[in-house]
């Protein structure tokens, strides 16, 4: 079956290269949307999945990671003395002005995170290349991300600047860090936070961090946290997942980037189901001989079923390299594709079930192929 | 011209003679109802016999088509019975008839119906394990049939590189695949040039001697009538006369 559906196809060799053009385009489409998808609500939930805490503290009602609204620092000490907490530190998160190199500001995203004397915080900045972190808890110093450097016009560390008038200085450089809004991430100690945005006043924390101690349970610590008022806790994952979903559902990004695959799909399944119908109509009274010689009509459906998984499997191979091809290409322009292992494979599924539905009506035709037609020209 | 010894068939019974691989008894095919009603064939009653060449002739529309679909389980009919393997399959259901005619039947077609991007061996193997997933070295078998209609220095080629002759005899090697002990051929030297069709149908003549196997042939060329054993001649949808024609092969 394999050999005839395979020389079936090779036959006429610009259908087939037509064939496999749609559902390589369809491949190719489904693999970048979903992993653009994918790249940014990694994006959207680095720092949350990035921090070691096993439990996020914020106000109650807290939509958005970004624009969460802050709590006061009597809210940390609470949290910090409740039974099964080993260890809090507060964050601040807000946005603040940039001094640029030209004169201009920009919105940067401040992560204000708390170095405590002989703790390692639970969320520092990571994948650090240039400079050292440690130097964070001096006054001023900021740590920024390499792809952010044409934004905020640095080139070095050492680069001095301003963040809202306050002198700030670049001491660590880190990679791969990207914020989801257009606002660079600009990570400092919570004490040079709080003078970059005094609007917030002295005291102001956005969430709580939280180590449970060992031998406790995290959900009874989550629980006990909870029942203090105007307070939510989520463990790590849940804190993630409630960010993706508050950017991919609030917003309709993941609505857009789906349609989008969904179209490919739909690219692919009428390109293939066209391809291989005309190729069925091209061949019928062989299908049809074959049938009133005894060949059962899953022998033929087989044959057509095959042309559809050879075109599914040529058009993947096809497709899988565009997609990386394209990841590249994005890359420059700052955007992630993420492209796992499991996204191929599911790729693959979805596309060997787009081509097996494609080839349906094929299979209508020569299921009702009556063999005695065969006699009637 | 044949000899005239005529013969009718319908004087049968149902029950199969010893050399009869299959059996039409009182046939009738009514397309359409009520007024719109079309009898295409009536009480035809045919023997094919082992061993025997039976050509089909008669006029377009005669019901000459419709008489060989029947007899190879591709229409069923509106009243008679067909008995094939010494048992009655007239009213047998779409599942079991695949099945019967792989085992019973091979056809040629006029147009050869040949797979334009198989070759010539790949056609016929193709053929053998359609009919049985399960067929052992099928592609030997299928060099064996080419072999033995003469096409064993071809075997390679595709059917746009093979004569109308050539391919002809594909299909002659395809119907074999399986071993059916009945061809059906449907005007199959129609698109040949006369050398070629003789040749042709020489070589089916020959598969009936040597093998035992019955040929049943639809044609409009009364030269072929000096292959057959009997000739039907068939005319609006009844079968007007059955002649036997040995003595002048």
């Amino acid at each position: 079956m394999w050999t005839l559906a395979r020389k079936l196809l090779l036959h006429d060799r610009l259908r087939f290269a037509v064939a496999i053009a749609g559902v390589s385009v369809s491949v190719m489409l489904v693999l970048v949307q979903v992993g653009l998808y994918f790249g940014f609500m990694d994006t959207a939930s680095a720092v949350i999945d990035a921090s070691r805490a096993d439990i996020w503290v914020g106000k109650k009602s807290n939509d958005s990671f970004e624009f969460a609204t802050p709590l006061d620092e009597r809210s940390y000490y609470k949290v910090a003395s409740v039974p099964g907490v080993e260890r809090a530190e507060r964050v601040l998160i807000n946005f603040a002005q940039f001094k640029l190199a030209n004169g201009g500001d920009l919105g940067a995203q401040i992560v204000g995170v708390d170095n405590q004397p002989g703790y390692k915080p639970m969320l520092a900045p990571w994948n650090v290349i240039a400079g050292d972190a440690r130097r964070l808890t001096e006054p001023g110093a900021i740590a920024v991300d390499r792809s952010e450097y044409p934004k905020l016009g640095i080139d070095r560390v050492g680069h001095v600047t301003e963040v809202s008038g306050v002198r700030a200085e670049v001491v660590a450089l880190t990679s791969g860090i990207r914020s989801f809004t257009t606002s660079p991430i600009v990570f400092t100690d919570i004490r040079t936070a709080r003078s970059f945005m005094p609007q917030l006043g002295t005291e102001s924390v956005t969430y709580v961090l939280v180590k449970v101690a060992p031998g406790q349970r995290v959900a009874d610590v989550q629980a006990r946290i909870n029942a203090l008022p105007h307070l939510a806790a989520y463990t790590r994952s849940e804190m993630s997942s409630r960010t993706r979903s508050y950017w991919s559902s609030r917003t309709g990004v993941g609505a857009g980037f789906f349609t989008t695959a969904v179209l490919g799909i739909i690219v692919g399944f009428v390109v293939v189901g066209q391809i291989l119908y005309s190729g069925t109509l091209q061949y019928i009274r062989e299908y049809g001989t074959l049938k009133a010689m005894g060949a059962r009509n899953s022998a033929v459906v087989k044959v057509i079923l095959s042309q559809a998984m050879i075109s599914a499997a040529l058009g993947f191979a096809v497709g899988a390299p565009l997609a990386m091809g394209m990841r590249a290409a994005m890359k420059g322009a700052n955007l992630t594709v993420a492209l796992s292992p499991e996204l191929y494979a599911v790729t693959f599924v979805i596309t060997a079930v787009m081509c097996a539905f494609a080839a349906l009506l094929s299979i209508v035709k020569v299921l009702r192929l009556d063999p005695a037609s065969v006699f009637k020209s | 011209m044949t000899a005239a010894l005529a013969f009718s068939d319908s004087l049968l019974g149902p029950a199969p003679a010893p050399d009869s691989l299959a059996r039409l008894v009182n046939i009738g095919k009514t397309y359409g109802t009520g007024e719109h009603a079309v009898a295409a064939l009536s009480n035809a009653t045919l023997d094919i016999r082992r061993g025997e060449v039976t050509l089909i002739e008669g006029p377009s529309g005669s019901g000459k088509t419709t008489l060989i679909s029947i007899l190879g389980l591709l229409l069923t009919p509106t009243s008679g019975e067909v008995w094939i393997e010494g048992k009655n399959v007239t009213g047998l259901g779409e599942r079991a008839l695949p099945g019967l005619r792989a085992r019973n039947f091979g056809f040629v077609f006029q147009g050869f119906n040949l797979f334009p991007a198989l070759t010539a061996l790949e056609n016929v193997t193709m053929a053998i394990q359609m009919k049985d997933p399960r067929a052992k070295d099928a592609k030997g078998e299928a060099r064996r049939l080419l072999d033995l209609v003469g096409l064993g220095p071809r075997i390679h080629h595709l059917p746009a590189d093979l004569s109308g002759g050539q391919k002809q005899r594909v299909a002659i090697a395809r119907a074999l695949g399986g071993n059916p002990p009945i061809l059906v051929g449907d005007e199959p030297t129609a698109a040949l040039d006369t050398k070629t069709a003789l040749s042709v149908m020489e070589l089916l003549r020959e598969l009936a001697s040597t093998s035992g196997r019955a040929v049943v042939v639809v044609t409009h060329d009364p030269r072929l009538e000096r292959f057959a054993d009997r000739v039907v001649r068939v005319e609006d949808g009844f079968i007007q006369s059955i002649t036997s024609a040995r003595s002048n092969v």
